[in-house]
């Protein structure tokens, strides 16, 4: 072998080190790189949670202004006080079985509210604010329902039954505003309450009676309590309710 | 402290950790579409199998089921899984009892399996972004998923199965060599539990 080839072999040999060298240099740097993102999104991670455990306390301590007919349990108590049948539903405007269980009983129910049977007693949830999309259409439809309730007691059934005959999808953002307002005004509202949807002055209410109900046991909607037992018959098709009640009267 | 690092080193790339997780992930991927398909066909049967909205579940009444999205190609979407686990699960087995599959099979395998992984994803951010319910199963198909697909393309670069150009081959095969295949799923994995808690995460509290 000539010098000059040697030269040149020994120098390709340095080239091959030294274009390795810089390989490896670099995916040890790719490594890091990817070890500090790792660390950041644990970070991240843990802030979050922190932050969402934080979240979730505040707004219980806040109370709020509760409607004129609210019980203490955080329901709008409808009927004569002196009806035999006190009769618990606990409901969400965007829950799809509460709008069936509506459909199914209304009329019968606001039958026996109107001829005393029953005291009926409502407990509007907003924990299906989840399921639209960050419109937290369950929160403004309670908060309606409750203004209403406020200063219009003999309009709640009627508007009530109007939320859920316009019932949206599950999942979807709700019904805007306008929307409830018009429904408001269509079954009877005056302009004055319907105006005063928007101050959202009972969203707090709402939200404190969501937990306090979630506290003592209740775990979805619709649930439906006759003098304070769960009924666990038929929600969904009229006529069963109705019996149990005309036996619970009885009692 | 370096031989175990190298021990480890060796073993993350040895059949039996590839595979071992491969089964590992399909096998939960497998349970999970059979809960999903137990769910479909009652609620076919019953659109109200459970009558109730829910307040501790994420998925409060079942609208993921229902949806269009969970009927994609006119069935159960979890059907599928019941249909491409099994044969998953074979592969790692066999490969796990020495079975060497010819090239053409396992690259079919990887192109079949990306498709899976791209509808798992297309499921998961329809589910969160548009459903806007989570379901727990469903997520677990979608990081089991993640997992068999990582672990298939892991060995199908480590034996040269994807009939790729050289440099491209080589490159890949050299990160793998690096592991930096390891960080970048667990980034991967990382920032989907971000974002499920960045979105879910008061929920999970309630």
């Amino acid at each position: 072998m000539t010098t000059e080839a040697r030269i040149k072999s020994r120098e390709l040999r340095n080239a091959r080190a030294a274009a390795e060298r810089r390989r490896k240099k670099r995916t040890r740097l790719v490594a890091a790189g990817g070890g500090l993102i790792i660390v950041g999104l644990l970070v991240a991670i843990v802030i979050s949670l922190i932050n969402a455990a934080g979240n979730d306390s505040s707004p219980a301590a806040q109370g709020g202004k509760a409607p004129a007919i609210a019980t203490a349990g955080g329901a709008l108590a409808l009927g004569s006080t002196a009806a035999p049948v006190r009769l618990e539903v606990y409901l969400d405007y965007m829950c799809p079985y509460c709008g069936r269980f509506e459909q199914a009983n209304s009329r019968e129910l606001d039958k026996m509210v109107a001829d005393g049977t029953v005291r009926l007693e409502l407990y509007p949830l907003s924990f299906l604010d989840q399921a639209s999309s960050g419109a937290k259409y369950s929160t403004r439809a309670a908060n309606a329902v409750a203004t209403v309730a406020d200063r219009a007691p003999d309009k709640v059934l009627a508007f009530n039954a109007a939320l859920f005959a316009n019932q949206p999808e599950e999942g979807s953002r709700g019904l805007s505003d306008d929307e409830i307002a018009t429904l408001a005004r269509h079954a009877g509202v005056s302009a004055d309450v319907v105006d005063a949807f928007t101050d959202r002055s009972f969203e707090p209410w709402i939200t404190t009676s969501t937990q306090a109900v979630f506290n003592t046991g209740i775990s979805g909607t619709p649930t439906v309590k006759i003098n304070g037992k769960v009924f666990e018959g038929d929600l969904s098709t009229a006529g069963a309710l109705t019996a149990a009640v005309t036996a619970a009267k009885g009692q | 402290m370096a031989t175990v690092l190298h021990r480890v080193h060796v073993f993350r790339h040895s059949n039996a950790w590839i595979f071992g997780t491969m089964l590992l992930s399909a096998c939960l991927s497998l349970t999970a579409s059979f809960v999903l398909s137990i769910d479909a066909v009652r609620l076919a049967a019953d659109p109200g199998a459970d009558l109730s909205c829910n307040i501790n579940s994420v998925v409060s009444c079942g609208a993921v089921g229902s949806s269009w999205q969970a009927h994609l190609l006119g069935f159960p979407n979890a059907f599928l899984g019941l249909v491409a686990e099994p044969v998953v699960i074979t592969i790692a087995a066999a490969s796990l009892g020495r079975v060497r599959f010819p090239r053409w099979f396992m690259f079919a395998a990887q192109v079949i399996y990306t498709l899976g992984l791209i509808f798992a994803y297309w499921l998961l951010s329809q589910s969160m972004y548009v459903i806007g319910a989570l379901c727990p199963w469903c997520l677990l198909v979608t990081v089991s998923t993640t997992l068999v697909w990582s672990t298939l393309t892991h060995v199908n670069v480590r034996d040269g199965n994807l009939f790729l150009p050289r440099r491209v081959q080589k490159a890949l095969a050299r990160a793998i060599d690096a592991d930096l295949d390891a960080i970048a799923v667990t980034i991967w994995i990382l920032i989907m539990i971000l974002v499920v808690v960045l979105k879910y995460g008061w929920t999970l509290f309630g």
